[in-house]
């Protein structure tokens, strides 16, 4: 897998580095969702899962899931703001 | 790779065709080596952030007194939990972006 050399990146044609480009932007703002479910998960799982003995999700945890997702969120949207509003 | 199948990793043979017949065959090589390296690389750093957090959190949810075996049946069933709040919050953060992004707000 590691055979591409410094060399070879050098000689690519210019229609190449800018499709690498491209894919590049396209997977890091992919990547930057999967990290920001990685960490909603990991807090509303504290937040939610009651009971570990029990591997499927009842329906109220669902649910808790789900409005810790998206109060998450709300709390984001309105701290942006009011930083903007001091500025 | 069973961790790049797990997170999507890159799947060239779609992203080739379209391009491999503009460019020579050296870049196309090269390039999709890359992207491939990139997919891969993704895949084992996804891997590694669930398998970090998914301990963290069933280690406190179960590991609360000396290990026995009834705590292994609970890490299984933890870790079972953890993924299924995964799609779950998952499904309702895409559906958030989603909805903000119909609505004009991003």
């Amino acid at each position: 897998m590691s055979s591409i050399t410094q060399n070879d990146l050098a000689n690519l044609d210019d229609q190449s580095k800018k499709e690498i480009m491209t894919f590049l932007e396209s997977e890091n703002s992919k990547q930057k969702v999967q990290m920001s479910i990685h960490q909603f998960t990991n807090i509303c799982f504290k937040q939610c899962a009651s009971n570990v003995s029990n591997g499927n999700l009842s329906s109220q945890e669902e649910t808790c899931l789900k409005n810790c997702v998206n109060r998450f969120l709300d709390t984001n949207i309105r701290i942006v703001k009011g930083l903007q509003s001091i500025q | 790779m069973a961790l790049s199948s797990i997170f999507g990793g890159a799947s060239p043979s779609q992203q080739q065709k379209a391009t491999v017949a503009a460019s020579s065959s050296k870049a196309a090589s090269v390039k999709d080596q890359l992207k491939a390296q990139i997919g891969q690389e993704l895949a084992v750093a996804n891997a590694s952030e669930l398998v970090n957090k998914v301990t963290e959190n069933c280690f406190e949810k179960c590991l609360s007194s000396p290990y026995s075996n009834a705590e292994e049946g609970c890490v299984d069933q933890c870790l079972a939990k953890y993924m299924r709040s995964w799609n779950v919050v998952s499904k309702a953060y895409v559906a958030r972006i989603q909805q903000a992004s119909t609505s004009g707000e991003i």
